[in-house]
Parts: C-alpha cells; structure tokens; sequence
C-alpha cells in the first residue's frame, strides 16, 4: 500500500513548512491530507522545526537510517517521554522522514494532539498497518526509571514487526542524571538479524517475535555500553 | 450463475445490478427490495417485496433458486428509514434471503455488505483494525451488520457456500441516501470541540465494484473496503465550505437534536465517527479482488459537496 499524497504533501517525507498566509489558507479551506492513524503532515511539518530547536542531538551512524521503505527503530527509555522527540529529530534531520512514535496513550486531548504529530496506539495490528503503508516506526523498550539498563521489549508489538528490518538505537542525554547541557546522543545500530531453526521467520510467530525481542535487547544493550 | 441481489432498490443494489449486468458469466440476475430500483436496468429482473413479509419473500427465493446472492438488504439506519425498522429489514431479509437460498441446494456463494462499523470504537481497541482484529461494535448498525455476517457464514459452513463479507466504509455521495452524507452537508455542522479524530470513507462505484469481484471471484471470507487516506469532521467540514461548531460532553444530544430537526437525524454509529473517527486497513484488497487505486477519502468527501443547491423555479403562469 503507497502512501497518499495529497495536496503536494507527502506523508512520510517531511518537508520544509509553507509561508504563513499559505498554511492558514490550507488550513481554512481543509485542503490538508490526514492518514488513517490520524497524523496531520501540516502540522508535523510546523512543529518539526519547532522541536528541532528545542531539542539538540547528535547522531551517530546515520548513515544506518533507511532512506525509504518500511522499517522499525526500537530504542530504550527512561520514563518515555524524551526519546521519541529525540529520534523524530534525528530522523527528520538525518533521513528526511516523519518518525511514527509508537505508544501513545488514548487519552482525550493529549492522545489527540499526539495522534496529530504522528504518534500510534500501542497495537500490533496497528503497528502491523503502519509497516504495511510503509512507514518509519519506533517502539521504545520497558520504562527504565534512571535510564539504568534496558527495558522489557513489547513482544506483541515486535511480533507484528516480523519481515520489516528492525534497528536497535540507543539514546543517551547529554548531561549527566538526564540534564539537556549537551545535545542528546542518538546511536543508530545495524538492522538485526534474526535466525529462524527452519528457515525463514514467518510474519506472526510468536517464537520469531520473542527472538527479534531479545535480539533488539542485546542490541540496545551492545549499543549503550559503546564509549561516547 | 443465477445471481439473487437482496436490496436491488437501493443506490449500491441498483449499481451492483448494473455491473453484473455487464458480466458474460452471470446468465440471469433477479431482485427484491421494497422499493424499486434507482436506475434503468436491462436484464434483470425485480419483485418488489418488503423483506418483512417474510411468506413472499421465501417463496420468490426458492422459486429462484440463485446459486450466488449478492445480500445488500442490509439497511442503514436514518438512511432511508428509522433504526427500529432499518434493524427489523435487515435481519429479516438476511433470515428469509439467505436462507431459503441456502435451503434450495443450489447455493455456491454469497458476498454481502458489512460495514467497517463492526470493530467499534470503544478505547483500548485498535485504531486502525485488519479483518482479523477483534469485533466489539458499538453501535446498533454495527450490531446488525456482525449479525449477518455471523448468520451468513454459519449458512455457508452448513451448506458448503463461500461467504465473502465487505466490510465497508461509510458510502456517501452527492446522491447517496447517508445520514453521514446529510450531516456533513447541513450549513452548520456539529464536530467534536476537543478531538478530531480520522475517518475514512468509501465512494459508491468502488463499494459496487468490489461486491461484483468478490462474487464473481467467490472470495471467502471477511475483507475491509476502504478508501485511502482518511479526514477529520473539522477538514470534511471546511472541505465543503461549511461552518463548524464545536460540541463536547453532553451538548452532544442537543446538537443531535438541532441536527435531526434541521434534517439529517444522527443514528449511533454516525455519531460514534464523528467522536472517535472510524478506519479500518484496506491494504489487502489489491492482492485478494485485484483492484488497485480505489478513491481517496478526500476525493469522495469533495464530491459529496459537488451537488449544487436546489434552486427553485418560478411557476410559469401561462399555459401553451
């Protein structure tokens, strides 16, 4: 399934925001696409820059960001609130493409808005709708209170994620306890590589998700241990 | 094939009649409804029979005798009658159609109208559903449509039939009976002040086509028919050059009141899209009925504006 492009507005590459006097003719007549997760390109378009702004990272290996083509980035938390900023960012600057944060809450208002800026449930049919249309999506790892470690991999999601190339990447603040005195860092591992005893991995398996799960784990792991 | 098409009097039973008109394999087409077909048709013939008369319509059905049914007797509520009736239509022509199809022998296949209303919208369920998410509807007609889904495919095991169930978009369009149509293009329309969440929609000669394939391919099972791309009741709203007014909580019954009063009464299921958006994934279509670039979301909420205004004109006084 090819995204839709609508209106001269791509959904999956970002691009630099119109004049004012456009965007709000845009916004007045409707002449805006919406996709079916509820992402609104305008709007990401004018809050890209804004983020950009407020937050400051470096990428290592970004090279490693697909440029096209369905793919999941899978990274570690502190409590989840800074990373997907940090990696919509790093991938808006990188590779030119608008970041699908995986995890957002259905709440009103908030749930809304992120919903607006790109964010998805945390479903796997969702996520599993999301790769089909060809999209670029994270799901963060557990919570780590601290930034200790990494957290618990979301199994039924990375289930869902089974034939799309997958890439660990770890984030790590630029001060020490969390602080923002640095820019963020944002290390882009290699795509995994999952063994299948017979084979290929089928998409659905449990077992090839619960693999892919402990593969992005040790991936994050490898990747936060390496020296700055 | 003798193709049975139930709700032949409607505007996706009167175009479905007419593209499987144009197919060589379909060697005789017959239809029910209780009101006559919308647009002129050649080969077909038409009973006029409400489906609550339940003697009739067997007896027509058996006499009949398809080998494939084309079940769009599977009525919308406020879109041509009220909800009690609309459920009461549906289930008794499902009940009377299907099966006395089904009791006849003859029966290979049957491809019926669903609606993308069956996985409901309540929280904690996913936004974006495929055909094999979990099925909680939240609304009467959501209800109904998993009803005759369920009836259907229990009749297809039974008896050996392939049932393929279109779950669909809402259809609307200029000319298209749809409270959803009716409410979007009232001067002044009621959307949700704090929300705005995606639906998508699905134009009419796409629903038609889609139908015809998946009878004449004998798809079996469920599939979303959807179209791509989705809108928001605001953007619809300003599409269609019309005043939006933002209604929370339980201003909402007002506004549904004022709505029905001005017209374009709004069953649950209208009301539940405009709250919390309705999609579905429509991605498997192009691999399983072969048919790519249906209408965008947006292109078929355009059109629903496209109709002029009626203009009235003035009575002529003089008499030739």
């Amino acid at each position: 399934m090819a995204a839709l492009v609508a209106y001269g507005i791509d959904p999956d590459r970002a691009q630099p925001p119109e004049g004012p006097v456009a965007t709000v003719r845009r916004r007045l007549d409707g002449r805006y696409p919406i996709d079916p997760f509820g992402a609104d390109p305008q709007l990401q378009d004018l809050a890209g820059p804004l983020l950009e702004l407020a937050v400051r990272v470096r990428v290592a290996h970004a090279e490693r960001l697909p440029r096209s083509g369905a793919a999941l980035l899978v990274c570690n938390r502190g409590l989840g609130l800074a990373e997907p900023a940090v990696l919509t960012v790093a991938a808006r600057r990188e590779c030119g493409r608008r970041l699908r944060v995986v995890g957002v809450p259905d709440l009103p208002l908030l749930g809304d808005l992120l919903h607006k800026l790109g964010g998805v449930g945390a479903y796997p049919g969702d996520l599993a709708a999301l790769l089909r249309a060809g999209h670029l999506a994270a799901v963060p790892l557990g919570p780590t209170w601290l930034r200790r470690g990494v957290g618990t991999p979301p199994l039924g999601l990375l289930v869902a994620a089974l034939g799309y190339p997958v890439l660990p990447v770890a984030v790590v603040p630029g001060g020490p306890l969390g602080l923002p005195l640095r820019p963020w860092r944002a290390i882009v591992g290699e795509p995994l590589e999952i063994a299948a005893p017979g084979g290929a991995v089928r998409a659905g398996d449990p077992l090839g998700g619960a693999e892919l799960a402990e593969a992005a784990r040790d991936g994050v792991r490898r990747l936060l241990a390496e020296p700055a | 094939m003798r193709v049975l098409v139930t709700g032949m009097g409607g505007e996706l039973g009167t175009r479905v009649t007419q593209l499987l008109e144009e197919r060589s394999e379909v060697r005789e087409i017959v239809g029910v409804d209780f009101v006559p077909p919308r647009r002129r048709l050649r080969r077909s013939e038409f009973r006029r029979i409400d489906p609550r008369d339940r003697e009739r319509l067997v007896a027509f059905v058996t006499e009949v005798a398809p080998t494939a049914v084309a079940h769009l007797g599977v009525y919308e509520p406020h879109s041509r009658m009220s909800p009690r009736e609309a459920v009461e239509r549906t289930e008794a022509c499902t009940v009377g159609a299907l099966g006395a199809a089904a009791r006849t022998g003859q029966l290979e296949r049957i491809a019926l109208r669903s609606g993308v209303e069956v996985y409901g919208r309540t929280r904690g369920l996913p936004a974006v559903p495929d055909e094999g998410a979990d099925l909680a509807p939240g609304s009467a007609f959501g209800r109904s449509c998993l009803e005759v889904e369920a009836l259907a495919a229990g009749l297809g095991r039974r008896h050996g039939a392939r049932v393929a169930a279109l779950r669909m978009a809402p259809v609307v369009g200029a000319h298209v009976p749809s409270p959803l149509g009716r409410l979007l293009r009232l001067p002044v329309v009621p959307v949700p002040a704090f929300a705005d969440p995606a639906f998508s929609l699905l134009h009419l000669e796409d629903a038609s086509l889609s139908l015809v394939e998946a009878l004449c391919v004998g798809y079996d099972g469920p599939l979303n028919v959807v179209g791509p791309g989705a809108a928001t009741p605001w953007q619809a709203v300003r599409l269609g050059g019309r005043v939006p007014l933002p209604v929370a909580g339980p201003a909402w019954r007002g506004a549904c009141r004022l709505a029905e009063l001005a017209g374009a009464p709004v069953p649950a299921h209208v009301l539940e899209l405009m709250r919390r958006g309705r999609t579905a994934d429509g991605s498997r279509i192009s691999d399983e009925l072969g048919l790519h670039d249906l209408r965008a979301t947006q292109e078929v909420c355009a059109e629903l504006y496209e109709w002029g205004t009626v203009t009235a004109l003035r009575a002529v006084q003089e008499v030739a």
